[in-house]
This record gives structure tokens, C-alpha cells and sequence, in this order.
């Protein structure tokens, strides 16, 4: 593997990235916020793919695994909290929470 | 001082740079037009599918760019590795599948693309030679998360009016979006210094050796070098697990009656099978309950 090839799955990596980001800043729904997250998790994990392919050893793996680990802690978490958090007000706006701004 | 300038940026790098600044500032400006045209809002479904249509545009430009550098490169040194062909396709399924998450007004439209990018995200972990993390990353999203998405969506939409509108059914905060303009400005100029910063910079590090690469070595680093952060991801599952109960539960009140009921000893049940009369036949033989 070489520099070429590292270039374009960190150019995917990228772009997976920004695509999560202005979906958590733009959605409204909680849920569908939270998927962007994940959205953005897979970016950071192709990328560490693939500097663990072009270095030729296993560290990116490993850490791709913690990067799972984490995804699926914060999922079920995440949507714990969203199940809540719908209770109390009966709708997933994020907007509906506004004013838990500092 | 210009661009173009060989002291800018240390050492006149940008003469050798793939995507000219120029060609990644136009490609992030129009993208981020198609996208902020194509975010869920309550324009005219054509004006949509045109902010697509732009996206789409400005993502074929960039992949034709890459393409032609990685098609000279290879041309230029046979014998050095190459891209992969699926690499493409997966990566434009990827791309668009993000693109239709973030900007599909249904959840659970948005949760079937997240599953599709899911599976042309593990295509490129196998082009990349983790198998083992492709197999993993379909079985944990798609298999386990996007279970859990699937079933808080159900439990936690609760569909509106109906209709035959494309819109028709959602609510408000589905079908507007919030900040559409400053969050695709940010997240675009972002990606337009992430490419720009990516494909400047021929010639970095050398990849070192080259060891074992597959699931067995992956196994043997992960328990032996690794055992530490295996252990801290069971931790961390086990604490998620707690907390997610302990978050989702709900109170449910118990009236005194049921709890008395629940405290006192259950009735005697007459389970003694000589005291049950059997009845519906005239054989006296069958009426004895046979012994043992």
C-alpha cells in the first residue's frame, strides 16, 4: 500500500466526517442525530483502517475495535437517554430542550 | 502572498499538489450549495432533487479528479500498488448513503442508508485487509445498533396527519432543519481544508514492515500487547449496559393491594393426584390412579 492509495481513503474518511458533522448540526430529531454520530465514528474508523494498512501493522485495527466498543456503549446509552428524554415531553425535538443552554 | 507562492506552506509543495486550492474551495462551495438545497425543509421537492443533483455533480468532479492523478500514477510507476477498482464504487456508495442519511426527512429511511453505508464502509475495510473488522463492523452496526435505532424509532415517533404529500406525516422537527446555511458552510470549509491537507502532501512517512496481517495476528495483538484496552472495553461495556437500564427504566406504581397479595404465601394447591376424581369412563380399572 502506498501513499497514493492512503490519500484516497482518508479523502472518503474525510468526507464521511464533515457529512456526519452538519447532520448533527442541522437534524432536529434526536435520533437522527445520534445516527449521524455514528456517521462520523465511521469516518474516523476507515481512517484508522487504513493508516493500520499503510503501516503495515495492527495498531489501527485495534484501535478501530475500541472505536466500536465506544459506539455501541454510547448507542445504548444515547438512546437510553432519548427514550427519556421523550417521556418527559413527548416529542424528540431537540429544540424541546433548549433550555438546558447555558 | 499567493498560493501558488513556493514559500508558502513550507518548501513549494503546492506545485505538486493534487487537487489545486482553487479546484477544492469551488467543489466545497458548490457541494455545500446541493446540500444545504437538499436538507430536509419545506421547499418544493424538485428544488431537492436539483440540490441533489448539485451534490451528486460536485462529488462525480472530485472522484473524476482523483481518478485521472490515480490513473497517471499508475501509468507512470507500474509496479508500485494500486487502488483497487471497487474502491470507487464503494466509495461512492458510501459517500451518497451518508449524504441520503443526513438529509432524508424519515428516520427510518435515514436508518436503512446509515445500514448501506454501513456495508460499502465494510467493503473498503476488506479492500484494506481487515476482514476481520468488516465482519465485526456488519455484525455490531447493522446487526446490533441499528436494531436498537429501528425500535426507539418505533417506540418514539408517533406519526401525524396523513396524507399524499411527500412530507405528509412528519413532524415539524423532521421536516425543518436548523441552522442549514452556517452548518454547511462550517462543515464544508472543514472538508475543503481536510482534502486540501490530505492530498498536499506527497511523499510522508514510509510504511515501515510489513508483518502478519491477518485475523489470527490481529487476535495475538489483541491478547497479548492489547490485553489492557480489552479489558477496559469490557469495563466499558459492562458500565454502558448498567446505565442504559438504569436511564430507560420506568416507575411503575403498585397499588397496596397488589403488593399485600405479593407478600403473602400463595394458596395451598391440592396437588395430591389420589384426590382427583377422573370422570368419562365406565372401566373401574382405568378410575384407580395407577401406581408409580
Amino acid at each position: 500500500m502506498n501513499e497514493l492509495v492512503l490519500q484516497h481513503y482518508l479523502a472518503v474518511g474525510g468526507i464521511l466526517f464533515v457529512i456526519g458533522l452538519i447532520g448533527f448540526m442541522t437534524r432536529r430529531n434526536l435520533i437522527v442525530m445520534f445516527l449521524c454520530t455514528e456517521l462520523m465514528f465511521q469516518g474516523c474508523a476507515l481512517n484508522l483502517i487504513a493508516f493500520g494498512a499503510y503501516h503495515g501493522n495492527l495498531g489501527g485495527q485495534v484501535f478501530t475495535i475500541m472505536v466500536l466498543v465506544i459506539a455501541a456503549a454510547e448507542a445504548s446509552l444515547a438512546l437510553g437517554l432519548v427514550v427519556l428524554l421523550f417521556r418527559h415531553k413527548n416529542t424528540l425535538d431537540a429544540n424541546a430542550w433548549r433550555e438546558l443552554k447555558g | 502572498m499567493p498560493l501558488s507562492d513556493p514559500g508558502f506552506f513550507g518548501g513549494g509543495l503546492l506545485a505538486q499538489a493534487v487537487l489545486h486550492p482553487v479546484l477544492v474551495l469551488v467543489l466545497c462551495i458548490v457541494a455545500g450549495i446541493g446540500t444545504f438545497l437538499l436538507l430536509p425543509s419545506r421547499r418544493e421537492p424538485a428544488t431537492r432533487k436539483i440540490g441533489g443533483a448539485i451534490a451528486l455533480l460536485a462529488l462525480l468532479v472530485l472522484g473524476a479528479v482523483l481518478f485521472r492523478w490515480a490513473a497517471g500514477s499508475a501509468a507512470s510507476a507500474p509496479d508500485a500498488p494500486k487502488l483497487n477498482p471497487y474502491f470507487w464504487i464503494f466509495a461512492a456508495v458510501t459517500v451518497i448513503g451518508a449524504l441520503r442519511v443526513v438529509t432524508h426527512p424519515r428516520p427510518v429511511y435515514s436508518a436503512l442508508y446509515f445500514v448501506l453505508t454501513i456495508f460499502s464502509t465494510a467493503g473498503l475495510f476488506v479492500l484494506l485487509a481487515a476482514e476481520f473488522m468488516a465482519a465485526a463492523l456488519v455484525l455490531i452496526y447493522a446487526g446490533a445498533i441499528l436494531v436498537t435505532y429501528v425500535f426507539v424509532i418505533m417506540l418514539a415517533q408517533q406519526s401525524q396527519n396523513s396524507g399524499d404529500q411527500p412530507l405528509a406525516g412528519l413532524a415539524e422537527y423532521d421536516v425543518v432543519s436548523r441552522e442549514p446555511i452556517t452548518a454547511c458552510a462550517v462543515g464544508f470549509a472543514l472538508m475543503g481544508v481536510l482534502l486540501f491537507v490530505i492530498f498536499d502532501r506527497p511523499g510522508g512517512l514510509p510504511p515501515s514492515a510489513t508483518g502478519p496481517f491477518d485475523t489470527r495476528a490481529l487476535g495475538e495483538t489483541l491478547f497479548s500487547r492489547d490485553l489492557l484496552s480489552v479489558e477496559v472495553a469490557g469495563v466499558i461495556l459492562t458500565l454502558a449496559m448498567v446505565g442504559a437500564i438504569a436511564i430507560a427504566r420506568r416507575r411503575v406504581p403498585v397499588s397496596q393491594a397488589d403488593r399485600l397479595r405479593e407478600t403473602q404465601p400463595p394458596p395451598q394447591v391440592a396437588d395430591n393426584p389420589h384426590t382427583i376424581p377422573i370422570y368419562g369412563t365406565d372401566n373401574p380399572r382405568q378410575k384407580a390412579y395407577p401406581e408409580a
